[in-house]
């Protein structure tokens, strides 16, 4: 799987292509996309992937004061408009999902339809009641066991190489400049969700408890049309746990 | 040199097999674990404690800290405002509200004009960058922590020494279109400012903006350290060289009559190492930005492997963060803590000797801070190290002067 870089706005990101077919962006949650992913396989057996790494993610770098949401909004806007597409598809992973929600907001007309899987980004809840597990401030251990289905699908630190640790923390700092307060939400995203009009597909592992399914078929309930499907044994990253049931949905959407 | 009680009022009255049990002792304690009784109780020595310093012409130093079984002081303006009013000779150090956790500068800058008004002059104020646990119960984004306080500091000092109506202050985190505090500070052009820091960047920083620096139990090779690092950023700024009035030291204290007296109570305020540091790893080792990136294979791995991690070893050297500062420390023995440098117990004389020995071995700082009770030291047990200190040790402590400081040694 090739990484290319591409440099949007004089920033320099890292992107990883794949495949042939109708083209697809995805962009991904807490951590960067793995190019040996099962899901990228078998998904750029369907559709040409774009999936480019967040400023201050994996390899893509993130100039000073580069620290929040309007910034990355204004990135992938650029990037998706010197896209050389009439027309591409939007996945949006956890926190990329969303990203991927406010880019449909804004009624960017580059947008064919639309997948949010597990997505963060609105308060559905009272205050009392965090829809979103505080990922920065529970025990690791607990935000595991609230991530996975299976926890033997977790990542195991002890075989990561040095680099994809290194990365992993610079992950996990540019989340928290991201996403730290309002955690991991934009207060007023869920009143602006009906402007959504591409057709929006919501994809939610059937065991996450990162952001419950429930919290995702509300999700769906405020965007015009958009189907609600559940996948089984999957946890938040049904992509990950699930990739064949996954990339099913997937495409099956993208190709109605 | 000068010296200074400082107490943050630790509540030490939660069972061992609580403290054993919890991930933390800090941020998710519940507070009902903390009886609204003994922590009167426990306002009402140490403030007594802090009178009996201003008695006896020992200076007064009170902290903040949050949500946890090593300070009751949250809300510390409140206790610096009360040592403003009723000590009545002693200096009062701030040390500090801390500043980076707070949403609004210039309210902080109001709080310390109104003390140093209140003390008509006698208040000092300090900056601290807070961190771990305190970034989840300020609810404060832990990444950008330090240019946070940074950009605070120069808010509050804008507020401290403007005195020709309102200003206007639009910068990355504050935004203040208005501001104009009544009443200024009794001291112009602003009461002493310290900041407690120890890597060399923000040695450095506090250097350049000739702050009065503070080490809190760094001991001697990272306290020199810091020193060395401040005075090179003065000179390269072209600022004069450092005396050693610049300079403090925060360490256990504790003196009894005898030396094994001074040991058996002394050892006792180790607790604040053993007990109340314990945080748990999304606190420490996990907090975003608390550790740089390259460090990341040590916090990550539970298990070492043989052919990774190597390189990034070196990468500590010099630039220890604050967890890594803390892991240490949570085992240390009196004995340890004594050949470290952080803690002075024992007798007047062999106190003495061991706080001046330490000046000389960080080449000099005018200011001594005694962490002089925490953990279970009664309240009898701290107004007797008080009495004999300010007695017996501060007289002679008094008599080392300033000297130009900061020479630190090769690195």
């Amino acid at each position: 799987m090739p990484i290319e870089t591409a440099t949007v706005h004089g920033v320099k990101l890292e992107v990883l292509r794949a495949g042939a077919g109708q083209p697809v962006m995805l962009l991904h949650g807490f951590q960067q996309i793995e190019p040996d992913a099962r899901f990228i396989d078998l998904l750029s057996r369907r559709a040409e992937v774009i999936a480019p790494s967040h400023p201050g993610f994996g390899a893509s770098e993130r100039p000073k004061d580069f620290e929040t949401v309007y910034d990355l909004l204004n990135i992938y806007t650029s990037f998706l408009e010197a896209l050389p597409y009439e027309r591409v598809s939007l996945i949006g992973f956890s926190f990329g999902g969303w990203l991927a929600a406010e880019l449909a907001v804004r009624a960017n007309r580059k947008i064919g339809k639309l997948i949010l899987t597990d997505s963060l980004g609105i308060k559905i809840s009272g205050p009392e009641t965090p829809d979103i597990t505080d990922v920065f401030n529970t025990h690791p251990d607990e935000v595991k066991r609230r991530t996975w289905h299976d926890l033997a699908n977790a990542p195991d630190f002890n075989a990561m190489s040095d680099e994809a640790l290194v990365k992993r923390h610079r992950n996990w700092e540019s989340l928290s400049l991201y996403g730290w307060h309002p955690y991991m939400h934009n207060p007023r995203l869920a009143y602006w969700l009906p402007r959504i009009t591409v057709p929006t597909q919501v994809i939610w592992g059937a065991s996450d408890l990162i952001v419950k399914p429930s919290y995702g078929q509300a999700f769906a309930n405020r965007i015009p049309g958009a189907n609600f499907t559940l996948i089984e044994k999957a946890g938040h990253h049904p992509e990950l746990e699930q990739p064949e049931a996954f990339v099913a949905h997937a495409t099956a959407f993208l190709t109605r | 040199m000068d010296a200074w009680w400082q107490c943050e009022i630790p509540y030490p009255h939660v069972d061992k097999a609580i403290t054993d049990a919890a991930d933390s002792v800090r941020a998710s304690l519940p507070n009902r674990l903390c009886d609204p009784k003994i922590a009167a109780r426990l306002f009402d020595e140490v403030l007594d404690e802090f009178l009996l310093c201003d008695d006896l012409g020992l200076n007064v130093c009170s902290i903040e800290h949050h949500a946890g079984i090593n300070s009751l002081t949250g809300a510390h303006p409140l206790v610096a405002g009360i040592l403003a009013r009723q000590s009545r000779n002693a200096r009062v150090l701030s040390l500090g509200t801390l500043l980076s956790l707070r949403p609004d500068p210039v309210r902080v800058a109001e709080e310390y004009a109104t003390s140093d008004t209140i003390a008509k002059g006698r208040f000092d104020i300090g900056f601290v960058k807070s961190g771990g646990t305190e970034m989840a119960s300020a609810n404060m984004n832990p990444v950008n922590n330090e240019e946070r306080f940074w950009e605070a500091i120069d808010l509050v000092k804008k507020s401290l020494t403007s005195h020709d109506g309102p200003f206007s202050f639009e910068g990355k985190y504050f935004h203040h279109r208005h501001v104009n505090i009544w009443p200024g500070p009794y001291q112009r052009p602003h009461p002493p400012m310290w900041a407690a820091t120890g890597d060399p960047g923000s040695s450095a920083e506090v250097g350049r903006r000739d702050i009065r620096q503070i080490l809190v139990l760094r001991g001697p090779d990272g306290t020199r350290r810091a020193f060395a690092a401040n005075r090179r950023a003065r000179a390269e700024a072209g600022m004069p060289k450092p005396t050693s009035d610049r300079f403090a030291y925060a360490a256990f204290v504790y003196v009894g009559e005898t030396e094994e007296e001074g040991l058996e109570v002394g050892s006792k305020l180790l607790w604040f190492l053993n007990t109340s540091l314990k945080s748990a790893p999304q606190y420490n080792k996990f907090l975003p930005g608390a550790t740089p990136p390259a460090m990341a294979p040590d916090l990550y791995r539970t298990a070492p492997r043989a052919d990774a991690g190597l390189q990034f070893r070196d990468v500590e050297k010099g630039i220890a963060p604050a967890t890594r500062n803390a892991e240490k420390l949570i085992t240390l023995d009196a004995a340890g803590a004594m050949a470290q440098g952080i803690m002075f117990a024992g007798n007047p004389d062999s106190v003495y000797r061991q706080i001046k020995d330490f000046h000389d071995a960080v080449g000099g700082f005018g200011h001594l801070v005694l962490v002089g009770r925490t953990g279970y030291i009664t309240h009898e047990e701290s107004e007797r190290s008080i009495c004999l200190f300010s007695k017996e040790v501060l007289p002679r402590l008094r008599e080392i002067p300033t000297q130009e400081a900061g020479l630190g040694m090769p690195d």
